[in-house]
């Protein structure tokens, strides 16, 4: 899943300060999972925006809204009143969500809320961890399902650099573990170690050309 | 408006505030008619939106006031309170409000005087804060 | 439709006189809403509840606020009456005018009384009602773990008319309890044939459990029986896993043979064929760990034991001996008179092996110089553990254990033998060291619960008071993980969508979920945004 971060909050100031009428847009799907940018987020950001703006003796239009994918012209169209009644928008979404509002409503400032981070996955409540670097050319087979190009510090993809530290922790962030050894492990455990045999040619990152398309086979 | 005329919320869990501020009255323990208890099943009920909408409507303060560490009816209640004040605390400090306003406390139902106490406490910030 | 409340002010027997109540009813019939205020000088007795059954019934009031006393207090005691008048109990929100109000302030109290009324009629407003309804539970309990306490609590529930699956992950009942029937003089042999000998008890042996699913009156348990698994439902789950005790690895002497465990000494006084009696006996105690009552027991009595029995000369070794459970400082007593040597240190001893004997070396902090002693048998120090397999069962269960690994130890607020999850009970030395009274008594108190739970058949439950919405839920798990009392499960919503359920048998209202949802999906009522942010707006 898409995992985002708010921007620091100096940061919104600055984006939203020479607008009056805001709008506080909100997603229903990973950022909601990934509290970044939900409707409780949302509701958050636009009563600090109050309470800031009014302490500051501005004035205050704040306005709010979360729609169930921002990523998608249907739902972002049901909140085409609200955007029209605002001098701007400010998106909780993905950059994917972002960008929709931006071209639905193109006359409309839409700013960036949130800072959109890696793919991954939930390690506790409120924890989240990168898993998936989006490379196009996935060879998660025989890695035993670790990815070396996001989890190993170095992207490296044909063992351990050999800086490895006690307990399995990586050279560059000790709070790591190294990913090789993680592969090192699972591979152990099916019995397929003699795959880290096998050299791998460095791998094409042009295999996803930018920016990506996908054609479904079928309609 | 004074800082004296301005309410303060007090959200408390009815197994351990609560119950401890009713203690207070029965005891004819004084404190300032501008706190206002709103009573919920667990401090851990209380979500930051709440705190953050108190604020907009004008209290000069807010308590969360939840059951004792380790003591909590609903073992973790008080626990996600308490980080949730405190996320909060954070909140207000990036636009430059004084996190002061609001305050997490931890006290068991047979301690009117600690919730006297911790009313006293925040009535004084909020007068030293002049707002 | 616009709602017709009723408010309800009452001076308690006048003790409420600080309060003008003529200028506060005049305030609260202004608020939109407000049909009609009535007065009483004492709501809570028979005469006004009837008068407000009158009046609900009178104005056509639908909703009631209640402006007296505590919540805490009377709320069940209005609930009952207004559902008398033919309103859902739940319609009513209270006013805390009198602990909160009157005997709190010398200000101006009508002020905030009609402060006070004012949040709540805007609560009441947002009230939705609630149905109760019935569900059927099972009348059949599982207890884990055949020790001392498992096998007598399956005896007494048996004995009140309950069916028992007495489950045992090892090989036979009571493992542990020979070294228990020495020091508390029972027969364990006897208690084991009770529960042997009852139609009622299912007893299982070499069944470890593989899964628990499901909620209380209606658990779910994959068992595995010789290499098979069994599936199983009950409507309680008693939990007597028990503890263990381990000998510290403080010495420095690595071979074992001068230095045993209680057991093994047990094991040794009680071996009429031991084919030499130990002349000079050492005992270590309360260095690593703050002694358990358990270790307290077992030194004193072996020490004892070993006095009486084979005349050698004893010595025990301690920091601090604690003799506060039942019979322990007669103990204690005993012993000194019968000649045991107790050789205070405040650090522990140094242990070293010469000669095939242990040498205990110690500074007496009494005679403030060196004790230097060589034992033919040294009886080291134990650490008193939850069992092996604790923390197995604790994420079978879904329960949390303390920071020693016991199972909630340390939480004031859950009742002895009740664990955070409704119908898993807890009973024995599975809490931590709680020693032989306490156990005992604990026994009696799983009983009384689990009939009072689950003797009827059924179990009467508010339907969905807190529920997630489908449409609004993520299925981000939050709130499963995140429920302290076990009670949401991912369940399939109509339309097959996946989204959290959370059981109103096993939900305890606390609303840690509603405070934690990120898409706003859970709905607490009586409790929800929209309900609590009404009262802020009343400020």
């Amino acid at each position: 899943m898409i995992i985002a971060e708010r921007k620091p909050m100096e940061e919104i100031k600055r984006l939203i300060a020479p607008y009056k009428k805001i709008l506080v847009a909100g997603c229903g799907t990973c950022v909601t999972v990934c509290w970044a940018g939900g409707e409780k987020e949302v509701g958050l950001l636009a009563s600090q925006l109050k309470l800031a703006r009014s302490a500051e003796g501005k004035d205050v239009s704040i306005v709010e809204a979360t729609v169930e994918r921002q990523c998608e012209n249907e739902m972002v169209a049901e909140i085409k009143d609200k955007v029209a009644s605002v001098d701007a928008v400010i998106s909780l979404a993905c950059g994917a969500g972002v960008q929709t509002m931006a071209e639905m409503f193109e006359d409309k400032p839409i700013l960036p809320g949130v800072n959109t981070t890696f793919i991954g996955r939930p390690q506790k409540e409120g924890v989240w961890v990168e898993m998936c670097g989006a490379c196009g050319d996935c060879f998660l087979d025989r890695t035993g399902g670790v990815c070396p190009i996001v989890r190993c510090a170095k992207g490296l993809l044909n063992g351990p650099c050999g800086g490895t530290r006690r307990g399995g922790k990586c050279e560059i962030d000790p709070d790591k573990d190294c990913a090789w050894v993680l592969v090192y492990r699972r591979l152990e455990k099916q019995g397929r170690l003699d795959i880290m045999r096998q050299y791998y040619a460095p791998k094409n990152y042009r295999a996803v050309k930018r920016p990506g398309k996908v054609q479904a086979a079928k309609a | 408006m004074k800082a004296m005329d301005k309410q303060i919320i007090a959200f408390c869990c009815e197994h351990s505030a609560y119950a401890a501020a009713d203690l207070a009255g029965k005891l004819r323990l004084h404190y300032p008619e501008n706190v206002l208890v709103i009573r919920v099943p667990c401090a851990g009920r209380i979500d930051v939106i709440h705190i953050l909408k108190a604020l907009e409507k004008g209290a000069a303060a807010v308590l969360v006031m939840g059951c004792e560490d380790g003591a909590c009816h609903h073992i973790t209640g008080n626990t996600r309170a308490k980080e949730r004040v405190k996320y909060c605390n954070m909140l207000l400090k990036e636009i430059d409000l004084d996190g002061r306003r609001v305050e997490m406390f931890n006290l068991s139902p047979n301690a009117p005087h600690k919730f006297v106490k911790a009313v006293n406490e925040v009535v004084n910030t909020i007068r030293q804060l002049g707002r | 439709m616009e709602p017709r409340i009723g408010v309800f002010l009452c001076n308690c027997g006048g003790a409420l006189n600080n309060i003008d109540f003529e200028a506060a009813a005049k305030e609260v019939s202004k608020l939109p809403g407000v049909a009609r205020v009535e007065f009483s000088s004492s709501l809570c007795f028979e005469e006004g509840k009837q008068r407000m059954v009158s009046c609900i019934r009178g104005d056509n009031l639908d909703r009631v606020v209640v402006a007296a006393c505590s919540p805490n207090f009377q709320e069940p005691g209005f609930q009952e009456v207004i559902e008398r008048a033919g309103l859902n109990r739940y319609l009513l929100s209270m006013a805390n005018i009198r602990e909160q109000c009157s005997w709190a302030h010398t200000g101006d109290v009508t002020a905030k009384a009609v402060k006070l009324v004012k949040m709540a009629v805007n609560k009441v407003r947002l009230l939705q009602p609630l149905q109760t309804k019935e569900v059927p539970v099972s009348r059949e309990v599982l207890v884990v773990g055949g020790g001392f306490s498992g096998v007598s609590v399956a005896v007494q529930l048996a004995r009140v008319g309950f069916s028992v699956t007495l489950l045992e992950e090892g090989k036979v009942l009571g493992a542990g309890m020979s070294e228990l029937e020495s020091f508390y003089g029972f027969d364990a042999g006897q208690v084991i044939n009770g529960a042997e000998m009852d139609e009622r008890i299912e007893i299982l042996t070499s069944c470890p459990v593989l899964e628990v699913t499901g909620r209380v009156g209606n658990f779910t348990i994959r068992i595995s029986k010789d290499g098979q698994e069994i599936v199983r439902k009950y409507g309680a789950v008693v939990v007597a896993s028990g503890y263990q005790t381990k000998l510290t690895s403080g010495s420095e002497a690595k071979s074992g043979r001068g230095i045993v465990s209680q057991e093994e000494f047990c094991r040794m006084l009680g071996d009429s064929g031991l084919a030499r009696q130990p002349k000079t006996v050492g005992f270590l105690f309360d260095f690593s760990d703050e002694s358990s009552r358990f270790s307290t027991l077992a030194t004193l009595n072996n020490a004892l034991t070993a006095k009486t029995k084979w005349g050698s000369e004893v010595y025990v070794f301690y920091r601090s001996v604690k003799v506060d459970s039942q019979g322990t400082e007669r103990l204690y007593r005993e012993a000194r008179d019968c000649g045991v040597v107790f050789v205070k240190c405040e650090a522990p001893p140094s242990i070293t092996a010469e000669n095939g004997r242990v040498k205990v070396k110690a500074r007496d902090v009494f005679a403030g110089e060196d004790v230097v002693l060589a034992c033919d048998v040294l009886v080291g120090e134990e650490l008193y553990l939850p069992a092996e397999g604790t923390e197995t069962l604790s994420s079978l269960l879904n329960i949390r254990r303390d920071s020693r690994g016991f199972f909630q130890d340390e939480n004031v607020h859950i009742y002895p033998v009740a664990s955070e999850r409704r119908g898993i009970f807890f009973v024995g030395e599975c809490r931590g060291d709680l020693g032989r009274p306490r156990v005992l008594a604990d026994i009696s108190s799983v009983v009384a619960e689990v009939h009072a739970l689950l003797s009827s058949g059924k179990m009467r439950v508010e339907t969905e008071k807190v529920k997630a919405d489908p449409q609004k839920c993520v299925a981000c798990l939050t709130c499963i993980r995140v429920c302290p009392h076990g009670a949401i499960q991912l369940v399939r919503a109509d339309g097959g969508k996946e989204v959290a359920g959370i059981s109103d048998a096993a939900c305890f209202a606390c609303g840690v979920c509603a405070g934690i949802c990120p898409a706003k999906a859970i709905a607490f009522q009586g409790y929800r945004d929209e309900e609590i942010l009404a009262q802020i707006e009343a400020i």
